[in-house]
């Protein structure tokens, strides 16, 4: 993946239709993910015997923060593991693994199974601005915008999963289940986007 | 409607009279009508000289009962639980929309929604109060009211998030597209409530035209309206020298000041600000602003692009100042008087040691080595000789001792203390490799199947630094332990009273929430059967005809042996069929119990064959369950005693050993009736002989 010089953790480039020559850089920001050590886990051995945890006996887990990649983990005793923090699929993997290691290390049967990427969190800017209630009114009932509750209009893709947020202007942020979904709901609105556009005056 | 045409003369002149209630033709005098329906209101004088209408009220909803004035405690029995659910609903609507001063009309919009709502089962789940507030919400943007999410809030006394969320929700669901939120709404109410006076209309239009110009600068959007109409109003009162502190306007805009500060301060940066207030309302400008948001963004994105190159002309000025420092220090070096004697020695020993160290290592690992390195692989290297002295760990791997440790220590998981080699870590690459070895040669294919842990790219030198060693260990435990002191006594007081309760016997384990058993589709062959399938499992309404019903089902006499009602019936026909003895035995052994009613009687085997056909959960006991039974016991015993399957009676036994709990007070007289018999018996007692 190439990068430019302003984002150092692209991950993608998608070039638009002929009428944009340039590239819309979508940049994952988050990467969520689950998977089960198939075991149970003691929750006090784990918080007491490592570093960089934070026991919550109240709600029953243990947040585990993993500095390279830079993961925070909630752990259940029931074997049950989120991974969050990732800025790409394979580095979640990574990090997930590496904490399985660690659960190991500390003497628990672990073994890694079911890892599976739940939500993938990206963020885009367009170079221009968008006039939401425009672009509410043209894809009703999908778009939804209400100022009062969230300053961003947000347009929901069924077919795709995906959730993308539209701010006034112009940057966009979208949630899917994975990243290729996420650069095709961003190809998808773009058009949309577009068309209610307003040129800014500089 | 009055004629036009007169029947015997053709002639189209024709006197209605509306007192006499009479159409007579002038032209030939034909009375052509009598007793015309007038829909006159009446008046009647009653006591003390009051004239009031005659007439009743008719609710608008509802079933059509004539309202009783006597007995009031029975007007909730009879309904549906879904007219019940109408009624309390269009209840909460009338007082909510009340306290928001909304017309009637708006009311009963919000009525209709909520009707819509709750036959798409949305209120599933979700409080009334909350689904209530969203539709009279929902019709306050379609009908474009000055009424705000957060007014809602304010009385219910909720999140606004939470009454947006299904606000949002419902809109969706319903398909509803709501206008958006256009801020000129506000500014008369508002307006209003600042108490302008005579000029409130004055001062609303200069904020209007404020609040188009901010629209038109890119201020509103993703904003709450709410604030801009503060910023608006507060700028126009000042223009008509009123004077409207911004608490003044806080209060009633309900924005807090920074909000309304920041508002100011964008329009302060718009061109228009610079105008005259006899200009602003003369000239509209035509240049457009970009959102305030942006601007600060690119004002952000400037600040970055100067540090940025400030730090590059930094770098180049340090790039010289290095370049000093460097010749600066090679001449102190010089100048430095050499070591002599044992420290030469010894500054010289490391290095042969280091050669050997490189040349022994030189074919599993990569030649590129840092300097850093070498003092962990030396003293690494060294442990690693004395700890299998110790152990006398036999060699497992020929890779060299370095292989070893890891491999052996993948092997143990169960190891507790990590040995010193470990916690000094290996080079990244490898252990890696040889990890890789060892794991490819041990483990199959599939890794992700058989749930084995993958360590490619993984450090045990990086894992191992998250892990505490004992004494660290130690310290943590009591750390912890006094801080979560309060939290570790309830616990172990839960723990005592539970054990305590074992003892006594009187321990009570949490129930567990039953699920709501999904409703089973219906399968059958004819209508007919349906029609019986879906009334056993159905309440049954007072608006169903039976005598119909029954007429329906006679003919229907085909419907297969599987059809249970007539399984219902055909049983208290045939108590000594052997397929049915076990069911018997437990009836009869119940029935020794106590005598009652043969109305009952029907009422509660019809209940309980009901129950034992369908599998959905124990309802409340009302009448129109009864009814329902009774209704199954109606079927015409014409339908022969089909041979009732095996599998079916194997079934209900299951099922009624299940219920036997619930149903200990139930009594069954062991005399079989007759479907007919019961009709008769039945008439209106049953309503008052409920059983429980």
């Amino acid at each position: 993946m190439c990068e430019s010089p302003w984002s150092p953790c692209c991950t993608a480039h998608f070039l638009m239709d002929s009428s944009n020559e340039e590239a819309l850089d979508i940049i994952v920001t988050n990467v969520v993910a689950t998977f089960r050590t198939r075991c149970h886990l003691n929750l006090r051995t784990i918080a007491l015997e490592g570093t960089n945890v934070i026991y919550k006996p109240e709600v029953g887990k243990v947040l585990m923060k993993l500095r390279k990649p830079k993961i925070t983990a909630s752990i259940w005793s029931s074997g049950k593991i989120i991974c969050t923090g990732a800025t790409s699929e394979d580095e979640a993997k990574l990090g997930a693994r590496r904490l399985a290691r660690c659960l190991q290390k500390l003497g628990f049967k672990v073994r890694f199974s079911a890892f599976r990427v739940v939500n993938v969190l990206a963020v885009c800017s367009m170079p221009f601005a968008v006039h939401l209630i425009d672009f509410t009114k043209n894809n009703r009932p999908i778009a939804s915008y209400e100022p009062e509750l969230h300053p961003a209009a947000t347009y929901r893709i069924k077919t795709l999963k995906a959730t993308i947020q539209v701010f006034s202007t112009g940057s966009v942020t979208v949630t899917g289940p994975n990243v290729q979904n996420v650069a095709t709901a961003v190809e998808q609105v773009y058009p949309l986007l577009f068309e209610c556009q307003k040129p800014l005056c500089k | 409607m009055s004629p036009r045409v007169c029947r015997t003369c053709g002639g189209s002149n024709i006197d209605v009279d509306q007192a006499r209630g009479s159409a007579v033709c002038t032209s030939c005098g034909s009375v052509l009508e009598d007793n015309i329906i007038v829909s006159e209101v009446q008046f009647v004088e009653g006591s003390g000289g009051v004239s009031s209408a005659v007439g009743q009220f008719v609710s608008a909803d509802g079933p059509v009962k004539a309202p009783l004035l006597g007995s009031g405690f029975h007007t909730g029995v009879g309904k549906e639980s879904r007219a019940q659910t109408l009624q309390s609903g269009k209840r909460q609507i009338q007082q909510l929309g009340s306290q928001l001063q909304l017309n009637q009309h708006c009311l009963d919009t919000a009525f209709n929604f909520f009707k819509m709502v709750v036959s798409k089962h949305l209120t599933r789940g979700r409080k009334t109060e909350h689904v209530i507030a969203a539709c009279l919400y929902l019709v306050c943007r379609t009908e474009g009211t000055p009424h705000m999410l957060l007014d809602l809030s304010d009385l219910l006394q909720v999140n606004v998030y939470i009454l947006g969320k299904t606000f949002l929700l419902l809109a969706r669901e319903l398909c509803i597209n709501a206008p958006a939120i256009d801020p000129c709404l506000y500014i008369p109410r508002f307006a209003h409530m600042l108490e302008f006076g005579v000029q409130t209309h004055e001062v609303s239009m200069t904020a209007l035209r404020l609040v188009q110009r901010m629209k038109r600068d890119w201020m509103h959007t993703g904003r709450r309206p709410s604030g801009l109409c503060g910023a608006a109003l507060l700028v126009a009162a000042r223009m008509h020298k009123f004077r409207r502190t911004v608490k003044d306007v806080i209060s009633v805009v309900k924005v807090c000041q920074a909000t309304l500060r920041k508002r100011l301060t964008e329009f302060e940066d718009t061109p228009t600000s610079q105008l005259t207030i006899d200009e602003f309302m003369r000239v509209d400008l035509e240049q457009e602003c970009d959102p305030p948001s942006f601007t600060a963004a690119q004002h952000k994105v400037k600040m970055q692009q100067l540090e940025h190159e400030l730090a590059r002309k930094l770098d180049e000025v340090e790039g010289e100042i290095s370049c000093y420092k460097d010749e600066i220090e090679t001449e102190l070096e010089k100048s430095r008087p050499k070591l002599r004697g044992i420290y030469a020695a010894y500054a010289k020993e490391i290095d042969p040691e280091d050669v050997d160290v490189l040349s022994s290592t030189s074919e599993p690992k990569e030649p590129a080595v840092e300097d850093m390195e070498l003092p962990h692989q030396l003293t690494q290297d060294f442990l690693c000789q004395v700890i299998q002295e110790e152990e006398g760990r036999g060699v497992l791997m020929n890779d060299g001792k370095r292989g070893t440790v890891p491999e052996s220590k993948g092997a143990r998981t169960h190891h507790q203390v990590a040995p010193l080699a470990d916690i000094l870590g290996k080079l990244p690459s490898t252990a890696s490799r040889e990890l890789q070895q060892t794991f490819t040669i041990s483990e199959t294919d599939g890794q992700s199947a058989s749930g084995e842990l993958d360590l490619d790219g993984i450090s045990d030198q990086e894992i191992d630094k998250y892990i505490l060693n004992e004494k660290e260990v130690q310290v943590k435990t009591e750390l912890w332990i006094k801080q979560n002191a309060e939290y570790l006594k309830e616990q172990k007081e839960r723990e005592d009273r539970i054990q305590k309760e074992k003892e006594q016997g009187t321990y009570k384990e949490k129930k567990k929430k039953k699920k709501c058993k999904k409703r089973e589709q219906i399968e059958a062959l004819t209508a007919g059967e349906a029609i019986e399938k879906m009334l056993e499992k159905k309440k049954i309404s007072t608006k169903i005809n039976y005598d119909v019903l029954r007429d329906l089902n006679s003919r229907g006499t085909g419907s297969g042996g599987g059809s249970s009602p007539s399984r219902a019936s055909s049983d208290p026909l045939d108590p000594n069929s052997t397929t049915r003895k076990p069911l018997n035995r437990h009836r009869r052994r119940k029935t020794r119990e106590a005598n009652q009613g043969l109305a009952v009687n029907a009422s509660i085997m019809g209940k309980r064959f009901r129950r034992l056909i369908s599998s959905t959960p124990k309802k409340k006991k009302t009448a129109s369950e009864v009814e329902n039974s009774v209704t199954m016991a109606t079927e015409p015993t014409t339908t022969a005693n089909d041979p009732i399957s095996d599998p079916e009676a194997m079934a209900p036994p299951t099922v009624v050993e299940e219920e036997e709990e619930e149903e200990d007070d139930l009594d069954v007289e062991e005399d079989c009736v007759s479907a007919l018999q019961l009709i008769e018996d039945y008439g209106c007692d049953a309503e008052e002989e409920e059983v429980f």
